[in-house]
């Protein structure tokens, strides 16, 4: 309908370029907060907040919140895209790598686009993908088979497709994230941290697809940092990129998480820190160059990724106004880090923790012996192998000046793994022929052994001021709006809305399936929505 | 046009393995099928197979199916949805893999229990009542679990174990559990789903219930297993001749 509405009255002399959909400028993505009705990115801003200024629903109305319209996927993959919506206009990922364009009030389609990717590709834990990012006119998407696709947002006409590896090399990498663009660029990170891979992080020229710069996040020979990695493992070291980054424009800093190293659950050998591996990197989003790197866990053995999304914030510590980086992380820490020059602030456990002693000045963990993953099973580490945060996005609120966290209790068990390269299985197994594995008693976790709570923490203490407990470790992460409210849903599909101030559920709708992604809220027809997919379906409630 | 391509390979996958054995399940092959799944699994399903990250593969009871097809096409494509991953070997490892993992699930298989399954049988159906909570087949009841192929599933010390002491090990969606409502009822049961706004329960009476949260007062999951202890109810014989039927329980194949 919105689409040729008024044609015959319409003159060419008024038929603009773009119509209704005026270009996504860089100086839009940059002033974000300014379009409340818009989701123009990823997580929101550039800062990673994932908070909606808009107000509409709030804490007094959110009692009539009910369903408007579904969009059904109709597939079995985890559905974690978080859609973009520009002017009326949704775009969302669905699985595997298509992009649907739909009218944001009626969630009738426009258009689809879809990459084909070869029937066996590789990616650890599903074939899935969370989402867009637009820039100008055109939107971005990574690719299960490695490449980077842009697309017109108006036609879903392809426009370029450049290969950014190999996905069949090592034991294979595939790109699930969604793309960052900023000035006239896409920042696109990878996946394979399970498959002995190499990581990076890439720009791409938003108009030309061609490669500006390429990071690698496992330093090279001559590099500094190279000797973190005993031998040869350097190669096979993971440390891949697999989550969206934030950026500050002042800074022209560009923010990552970085996953874990390979093999996950056996260091033998990889002796060392193994840099960039579970870090935060940052950098120069002109050249791709290393301003600074954190790393929350060195030598991981956890498969404790820091792939969640960087939060920055500007604030005082410590007496002091700083430019702030907020960072809860799945190995359990919630950290503070100084943004412009990356020196640890503070660190604070938000769940149970069993692997940590201290912190020296730098932010080193002094880590606790015994909770190393051990042939038979360790069972007594804390938090567990999806950790106490995830990929699952976090909000903070500049109303409240609260940051929340969907966050994981979990008890699990580590197995270390017999250490060979996924390409080369066949070779013997240096493990002891003969083990008894007839009637071994699994470890049996009962339900209330692990739960997961939606947390308000105090950024500058890294206090609790909160916890709203609920059934399952969640998948799905939270988003904080204008009207007092925060969003999210839980494992069992119970979609909620908490009240920003004191984490009392004020609504709620049983979705009864998983939730995998986080949600969002734009205003379309002059209404506020609010999405999330459940299961296979993305659900979009309204008041009226 | 995706879905109709995918439902003919499935159709195609199913032909081919409708009639297929595992074609690599020689002892060497379970053993090289081991190593394997030491290098590609045992992150996620543990070291035996017996659970972590991934489920328990020894339970022989796998929601997708446990014939070698089956478990070769889980190991072969994954599951989506999941953190199943396909695997990156060749077919004849994903054979030798899924080879593995049936012989872990089926612990029962090779061994062979000293009492009467005949006697063993009069038990079950008789002193035992065994059938009020247990199915075989269609007959019976469902607090407990299916024993239909009890008797592949599990070893000799582990059904000793489940009569005589059935605390030692009790499944997870098995667990026993106490509702007590605002109204002042109490059921006791089997908890078969729960939220945040609602638990599932099968109680004693092999009735289904829901309860809202907000109409409970308190969920106590530290019950005692709804399986009875045997061990003082019947004699050593009789315990010996009611492992004997229940390892004698192989499933419909
Ligand atoms: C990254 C973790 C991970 C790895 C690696 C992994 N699995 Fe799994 N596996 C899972 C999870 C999680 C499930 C349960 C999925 C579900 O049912 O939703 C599963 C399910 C299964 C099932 C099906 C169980 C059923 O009930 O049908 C089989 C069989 C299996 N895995 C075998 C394997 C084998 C063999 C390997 C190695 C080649 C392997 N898995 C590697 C996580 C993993
Ligand atoms: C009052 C109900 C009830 C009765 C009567 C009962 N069971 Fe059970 N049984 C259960 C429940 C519930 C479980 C699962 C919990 C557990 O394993 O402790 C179970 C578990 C078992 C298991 C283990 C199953 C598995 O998959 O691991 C076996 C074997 C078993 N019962 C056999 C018997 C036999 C034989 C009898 C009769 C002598 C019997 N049960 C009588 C309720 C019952």
């Amino acid at each position: 309908m919105r689409v040729n509405r008024s044609f015959p009255a319409l003159t060419l002399a008024v038929m603009t370029l773009y119509g209704q959909n005026p270009p996504v400028t860089y100086e839009r993505l940059k002033n974000a907060d300014k379009e409340p009705g818009n989701w123009l990115m990823y997580s929101s801003n550039y800062n990673s907040w994932r908070f909606s200024r808009l107000d509409r629903i709030n804490t007094q109305n959110v009692s009539r919140l009910h369903v408007k319209w579904l969009f059904q996927a109709r597939q079995e993959e985890k559905f974690e895209t978080t859609p973009l919506v520009v002017d009326g206009i949704m775009y969302l990922t669905r699985p595997e790598n298509e992009i649907h364009a739909l009218d944001a009030e009626t969630g009738r389609v426009m258009w689809i686009y879809r990459h084909r990717n070869p029937p066996r590709t590789y990616n650890c834990c599903g074939k899935v993908n969370r989402g867009l990012a637009i820039l100008g006119n055109r939107l971005f998407m990574n690719t299960l088979d490695m490449h980077v696709v842009a697309v017109d947002a108006k036609s879903g006409r392809e426009l370029w497709k450049t290969k950014m590896y190999d996905y069949t090399a090592a034991g294979g990498y595939a790109a699930t994230g969604a793309p960052l663009a900023l000035k006239d660029r896409v920042i696109v990170g990878m996946a394979g941290g399970e498959r002995g891979v190499s990581g990076f992080l890439d720009a791409y020229d938003a108009a030309t697809g061609k490669r500006l710069w390429r990071f690698n996040t496992i330093p090279q020979p001559g590099e500094p940092n190279f000797g973190t990695w005993a031998g040869d493992s350097w190669k096979t070291g993971g440390a891949s990129t697999w989550n969206n980054g934030a950026y500050d424009p002042e800074l022209n800093l560009v923010y990552w998480g970085t996953s874990n190293p390979w093999p996950d659950y056996n260091g033998d050998f990889r002796a060392g820190d193994n840099l960039y591996s579970c870090s935060v990197i940052a950098l120069d989003g002109d050249t791709g160059t290393l301003k600074w790197h954190y790393q929350f866990t060195p030598h991981d053995l956890h498969d404790w990724d820091a792939t969640q999304i960087p939060i920055l914030l500007d604030g005082e510590f410590r007496g002091q106004r700083r430019k702030l980086m907020a960072w809860a992380n799945r190995n359990g820490f919630y950290y503070l880090l100084d943004r412009a020059t990356g020196e640890f602030l503070l660190a604070k456990n938000f769940v149970k923790q069993t692997w940590m002693k201290e912190f020296d000045d730098k932010g080193r963990p002094e880590v606790i012996p015994g909770n190393e993953p051990t042939p038979e099973g360790n069972d007594q580490v804390w938090p567990g192998v999806d950790g106490g945060a995830n990929w699952m996005s976090h909000s903070y609120s500049p109303l409240t000046k609260l940051l929340y966290v969907f966050a994981r209790e979990e008890r699990r068990v580590f197995t270390k793994d017999a250490i060979r390269h996924p390409t080369t299985a066949a070779e013997e197994s240096d493990r002891p022929a003969g083990r008894p594995f007839f009637n071994r008693r699994a470890p049996r976790f009962a339900p209330e052994e692990s739960w997961g709570k939606v947390m308000a923490i105090d950024p500058p203490t890294g206090t609790t001021k909160w916890e709203h407990k609920v059934v399952s470790p969640p998948w799905g992460g939270v988003m904080a709006t204008a009207g007092g409210l925060v969003f999210g849903g839980t494992f069992e599909g119970v979609v909620f809305a908490l009240d920003a101030q004191t984490g009392r559920r004020l609504w709620h709708f049983a979705g009864n399936d998983k939730v995998y992604s986080t949600p969002i809220s734009y205003l379309a027809g002059g209404k506020q929505f609010v999405s999330l997919p459940v299961g296979d379906v993305l659900i979009t409630f309204g008041l009226d | 046009m995706t879905r109709i391509a995918r439902k003919t390979v499935g159709v195609l996958v199913f032909a081919v393995a409708a009639c297929a054995q595992n074609p690599l399940s020689t002892p060497q092959d379970v053993e090289v099928g081991r190593r394997l799944f030491q290098t590609h699994c045992s992150y996620c399903h543990g070291s035996s197979g017996e659970g972590g990250r991934g489920p328990d593969l020894t339970t022989g009871q796998y929601r997708l199916g446990g014939s070698p097809e089956q478990l070769y096409r889980t190991i072969r494509y994954g599951i989506p949805g999941s953190e199943m991953p396909a695997v990156r070997a060749s077919d004849d490892d994903v054979w030798r893999m899924a080879a593995f993992v049936g012989k872990i699930g089926s612990a029962g298989l090779d061994e062979k229990a000293r009492g009467d399954a005949s006697a063993g049988k009069v038990v079950y159906e008789t002193k035992g009542k065994c059938a009020v909570c247990h199915s075989i087949g269609k007959d019976g009841g469902t607090l407990g679990p299916e024993l239909t192929d009890i008797g592949r599933r599990r070893g000799i010390g582990y059904l000793e174990e489940s009569l005589v002491k059935p605390e030692a090990d009790v499944p997870v969606n098995s667990r026993a559990i106490r509702v007590a409502t605002r109204s002042g009822q109490t059921i006791v049961g089997i908890r078969l789903n729960e939220d945040d706004l609602s638990i599932q329960v099968r109680d004693t009476n092999d009735s289904l219930r829901s309860f809202l949260k907000a109409n409970i007062k308190e969920i106590r999951r530290d019950q005692p297993s709804l399986m009875p202890a045997y061990g003082s109810v019947l004699s050593g014989k009789e315990l010996a001749d009611l492992v004997a039927y229940l390892s004698s329980l192989r499933g419909v194949q």
